[in-house]
């Protein structure tokens, strides 16, 4: 395969699309689609393994099905999914949070995520109910992680308007030991030891449906991403505003969509960073009622930790409508200049190739988009 | 002796979609079909062993499914049919 390829993977409501360019991204070839029929929550590709995608796929009739390809999209294979413990499996412990007995099963995968890359064979997955899983054969079995899934503050977590559902994993590209999850409506939790133990870290990021207004878990974090450049800066969309923390999401977290010139709402799910636009985040502001994009149209905004200033890079006008965009909806590539992709629920797929200057509409119609993730 | 019955949909994982069994409850039915088809496992049943939401099995034309359930004896029936409700959109 050509280096020269941009891929788009695209999650639908009814399927998996593989979307192709050159790197001038200014022409794109949709190719057919797979899982037809099937909600896809999230594809991604293994960075490690060149050509290898891994998709979840929620089917209303058969269940969670983790699916592999390793040809980029043209063939995939079902593997392993994962499945809730038994009971006989299950330490004491894990009773003592919100899974009920007999448990619940696993109900829909949310999130894949690649190990380390010094770990090849490593995977990971956050389902639905809230649970992580990691696999050391590529998905052909899996493990619980305890360390989160038998949290002591497990009985404080809640689940959010999709589910109790984990569905963000980061690895440090720095430490294969270090990692943090995401989960709703639980917050943002870290692990120092490879996913022994993990321990809250939502300091000062606001709960508003809450008794208290900043408590130590149960915030609704939405997505997380961090700086490619900075892997101890982390980019925050929550339920209850956009944030930044400098410091491996130890300490505070400062709420940047309430600084002077953010936009008007710093409600909104997703948010991406570049490896080519360090320093910077990408969000997609949304009503707090509505969950669509005010002002009438679309929009993209981009927060840099240089000037600490926001800037819009998409004017309402370009593309009007009221738009919902999901947690996985917006993605970056790694080429100079950085790509920005947005997908939204009433399936646009709306492409930057250039870092916001310009945008075009990918003139395809997607069913309901639930993640884009670009691979340049 | 009793026939077996499967949609369309399960011919995805299974060549046969009538077949004899001496199954003696519905669920011995179920692991005899899991068996036999082992990527059927956890499609027609999630991991607790409760059937997936659209999953129909009807005895003899009865919808167990909700009622008497994968505990439902089979001796003396006839038929079982392995269906999966329209559903969709």
């Amino acid at each position: 395969m050509p280096e020269n390829r941009v891929r788009v993977l695209v999650g639908t409501r009814k399927g998996t699309y593989i979307v192709e360019s050159d790197r001038r991204r200014r022409g794109w070839k949709v190719h057919p689609v797979a899982h037809a029929g099937w909600d896809v929550f999230h594809v991604t590709a293994d960075p490690r393994a060149p050509g290898t995608l891994y998709a979840a796929v929620n089917s209303g009739f058969w269940g969670p099905i983790a699916y592999r390809s390793t040809d980029w999209g043209k063939k995939w294979k079902e593997i392993g999914t994962p499945l809730t413990p038994t009971k006989k499996e299950r330490p004491s412990p894990f009773d003592r949070g919100d899974s009920p007995s007999p448990p619940r099963p696993v109900v829909n995968l949310w999130h894949f995520a690649a190990g380390h890359a010094s770990e090849p064979k490593t995977l990971f997955v956050g389902v639905d109910p809230h649970m992580l899983f990691r696999s050391d054969d590529r998905g052909d079995s899996w493990q619980p992680v305890a360390g989160i899934n038998e949290h002591p503050t497990k009985k404080q977590w809640n689940p959010g308007f999709g589910g109790p559902c984990l569905h963000t994993i980061l690895i440090d590209p720095r430490d294969p030991r270090r990692m943090y999850v995401g989960i709703s409506a639980a917050g943002t939790f870290r692990s120092d030891d490879a996913g022994e133990h993990f321990r809250p870290v939502n300091q000062r990021v606001h709960a508003p449906f809450l008794p208290q207004p900043y408590p130590e878990v149960g915030q609704c974090v939405h997505h997380v991403t961090l700086d490619p450049a900075d892997p101890d800066t982390a980019y925050r969309q929550d339920h209850g505003g956009m944030y930044v923390n400098r410091h491996g999401m130890e300490g505070n977290w400062q709420r940047i969509g309430k600084v002077a010139g953010a936009p008007k709402d710093d409600f909104g799910f997703c948010v991406a960073s570049a490896p080519q636009a360090p320093g910077r985040a990408f969000f997609v502001p949304l009503t707090g009622m509505a969950r669509t994009t005010p002002s009438g149209g679309l929009q993209v905004w981009e927060w840099s930790e240089k000037s600490r200033r926001w800037r819009t890079l998409m004017s309402p006008k370009r593309f009007p409508g009221d738009f919902g965009v999901q947690r996985e909806g917006i993605s970056a590539d790694a080429l100079d200049p950085a790509g920005i992709y947005v997908g939204t629920t009433t399936g646009q797929l709306v492409v930057s190739p250039d870092t916001g200057r310009t945008w075009q509409l990918v003139p395809y119609q997607f069913p309901a988009i639930h993640s884009v993730e670009a691979v340049a | 002796m009793v026939v077996v019955r499967l949609d369309a949909m399960l011919k995805a994982f299974t060549s046969r979609s009538r077949f004899d069994s001496e199954a003696p409850t519905v669920q011995a039915l179920l692991e005899e079909l899991e068996r036999e088809a082992p990527r059927l496992r956890f499609k027609l049943r999630d991991e607790t062993g409760a059937l997936r939401r659209y999953v129909r099995v009807f005895v003899d034309g009865e919808d167990v499914s909700q009622s008497a359930g994968l505990g439902r004896s089979l001796v003396g029936v006839r038929t079982v049919d392995i269906l999966h409700s329209i559903a969709g959109g």
